[in-house]
């Protein structure tokens, strides 16, 4: 499992079974062998998944109650939050004008209603009701802005800053307003500080911290083990 | 002065927002008060309306109280080179898997948190209020290529340690019996992604490998390394795999059995996913293509919950499942199938097992071992035990009350802000 969501708003952890090719969503406190509350699965969800990777990272908005799934090949899938059993998607995002390739990261911001897209090293950034074969509305990529892939993101929608993974291992934060090779305002040398590079991104405003999960793989950590949780103060993105 | 009052509003408002986010979750939503900042003289700037927010669509209560950020200008990126306030991890190893020599009595467990492979004595055994069992040996290092291994297995013939690699590694490293520190492998054989559990067929020179997904089982050469592919490959809708894990022969009576969470889905027909429940099927040994099984255990009497690796008992024909969420190791009968209970079940507080992933019956010494994810140990009775029975003996790499975090690979997480709380896959 790559990347999965929180929806404080209505208390549930939504999750993919990624070789079943079913959304999950749970209450928040379920505990145990508790089953899920709803499952979004079958023929009419158009979820497919690929042999390496499968069906691994989903996405949730709970202010606009939206489950965002990204798919193979380079599409994204939007279901109803509550949606329940073999339901289609209410929009699929997908096609050569996307720019979107293999199964991105997802996340969005419903302040300003943008989707912002992980894909092929590149934040490509759309309005966030975009559907069909839409141009994405502007790409942060190249050198200058270190983008890089990560497992799972997240933007702090209050002040607009995508907080991604970068090249050689930072943490960095982008506007939601970027597009084209923009450096990030802020970011957290992240591998060159713990040893880590950090694949999935929490946000906890309260604290103004930043928590990062990290497993070791392809870079092996001096300290030898490899499965780490990391939080980092980072008031200024707050 | 205005643009203090406006930015302490922001912040006032926005401070009100949070709170409101985490209380709406408990009594639902309530407006408390909008505040109008007073336009006179030397008013600070705020926008004329949402809708010249680029980006918004809706007219909502954010835009109204929070800047718009703007694109970069030429400011340089400012690093922030706090060290982390805090971290979670384990220090302990965390077993994934057990494998025994029985000619050398020595026993290999798998460590997926540090990266090992660690060689204990047959016969040691913590004893409460010990330290940690000390290993005689460790694999381990960027050249050993050990990663995220599920399954290391001993070859009865040669004593060779095998290991595959569940995740990025996709290898199965092969090495001396000996080996120690950060050896080179003997041999390295590229398998398909998500290879979970390995067999040896001395007779036959084959080595067989379960893969979860596509789910299939992998037949190799014994000695295949490189890029050589398989010899067969048992793959295919009736062959009833599916998310296979678990992977054990009996080469007397010339079985394959093959654990399964039931996990199922064809990932190039869109929404062909389904749930089955857990079963254990059995083959041929020379099964071939998409074979059916000849016979299945399934059902709610089976007690199957996320079974891991198996090992059949040559004595007996039993076959010995590692029953990772039934805290449990379970024996069925060679001949069993449908919905049946298992003719024997070690579990218990007594047993000290605890998410077993792991189990290796030696025939030699009439015992089972038991390599338990969820406290650092491995645990080993007699192969006939049943029911809440005290282990024979300990190897713990950690005190004796450890729970460990069983962190097998921390890919992603998410905050729960209502409760304060990580959530963390494995």
């Amino acid at each position: 499992m790559h990347g999965f969501g929180f929806d404080a708003i209505h208390d549930e952890i939504c999750v993919t079974s990624p070789l079943a090719q079913a959304i999950l969503s749970f209450r928040g406190g379920a505990n145990g062998e508790e089953p899920p509350a709803r499952v979004i699965q079958g023929p009419h969800t158009q979820i497919k998944g690929t042999a390496y990777g499968a069906n691994d990272k989903v996405s949730v908005d709970p202010a606009n109650n939206e489950i965002y799934l990204p798919i193979d090949s380079g599409a994204v899938l939007v279901f109803d939050r509550t949606a329940n059993g073999d339901v289609a998607p209410k929009r699929r995002l997908s096609g050569p004008d996307t720019q979107i390739r293999g199964v991105p990261s997802v996340a969005v911001d419903p302040v300003h209603n943008v989707l912002a897209v992980n894909s092929g090293g590149r934040m490509l950034l759309f309005d966030r009701t975009a559907n069909g074969n839409t141009k994405p509305k502007a790409v942060i990529e190249g050198p200058k802005s270190g983008m890089a892939n990560i497992s799972s993101f997240q933007i702090y929608a209050a002040k607009g800053w995508i907080i991604a993974g970068g090249q050689g291992g930072f943490v960095g934060a982008w506007s939601i307003e970027d597009n084209g090779d923009v450096p990030p305002r802020w970011k957290i040398p992240v591998q060159q500080l713990t040893g880590y590079v950090a694949s999935g991104i929490a946000l906890d405003p309260a604290h103004k911290e930043i928590i990062l999960s990290a497993a070791g793989q392809r870079v092996r950590p001096s300290r030898g083990i490899m499965n780490t949780v990391i939080t980092f103060s980072w008031p200024e993105i707050y | 002065m205005k643009r203090k009052v406006l930015a302490a509003g922001a912040v006032f408002a926005s401070a009100l927002l949070t709170w409101s986010w985490v209380d709406r979750a408990r009594t639902g939503a309530r407006l408390i008060s909008i505040q109008d900042v007073p336009d006179q003289g030397d008013a600070c700037y705020r926008p004329d309306s949402a809708a010249a927010v680029p980006g918004s669509s809706n007219q909502n209560l954010f835009v109204d109280f929070d800047e718009t950020v703007h694109a970069q200008d030429a400011t340089p990126t400012v690093d922030i080179t706090r060290p982390p306030v805090r971290d979670i991890l384990d220090t302990a190893p965390i077993y994934s898997s057990v494998g025994v020599d029985v000619e050398h009595n020595e026993v290999f467990l798998q460590d997926s948190n540090t990266w090992s492979i660690r060689v204990f004595s047959r016969l040691d055994n913590a004893k409460p209020g010990a330290p940690p069992t000390e290993p005689r040996r460790v694999i381990s290092g960027p050249k050993s290529d050990v990663q995220f291994n599920s399954c290391v297995y001993i070859d009865p013939a040669s004593g060779d340690v095998y290991s595959v690699e569940n995740d990025i590694g996709d290898t199965i490293v092969i090495f001396e019996h000996d080996a120690t520190g950060d050896p080179e492998p003997k041999n390295k054989l590229k398998v398909t992604h998500r290879a979970f559990a390995m067999a040896l067929d001395n007779e036959n020179q084959e080595l067989f490998l379960s893969v979860q997904y596509p789910p299939q089982v992998a037949v190799y050469r014994k000695g295949a390394s490189g890029d050589e592919k398989p010899k067969r490959l048992l793959i295919g809708d009736n062959t009833r795999l599916s998310d296979a894990h678990g992977l054990a022969i009996d080469t007397k009576n010339k079985l394959l059995f093959v654990n399964n969470w039931g996990n199922i889905s064809d990932y190039r027909v869109p929404g062909s996913g389904r749930f089955e429940a857990p079963s254990i099927t059995v083959f041929p040994l020379n099964a071939d293509g998409d074979t059916r099984p000849l016979r299945v255990i399934q059902g709610p009497k089976t007690q199957l919950d996320w079974p891991g690796a198996m090992s059949v008992n040559p004595d007996t024909g039993e076959l010995y499942v590692a029953n990772d969420m039934g805290q449990s190791i379970i024996v069925f009968r060679g001949t069993d199938a449908g919905d049946v209970a298992p003719a024997r079940a070690i579990k218990g507080a007594k047993t000290g097992i605890s998410y077993p992933t792991g189990v290796f019956v030696d025939a030699k010494n009439k015992e089972v071992w038991v390599s338990n994810l969820g406290n650092s140990s491995a645990t080993v009775y007699p192969a006939m035990a049943n029911g809440d029975v005290a282990p024979l003996r300990i190897i713990r790499s950690a005190d004796e009350n450890k729970t460990s975090l069983r962190f097998g690979k921390t890919q992603a997480l998410v905050y729960d802000p209502i409760r304060e709380q990580v959530l963390v896959p494995n």
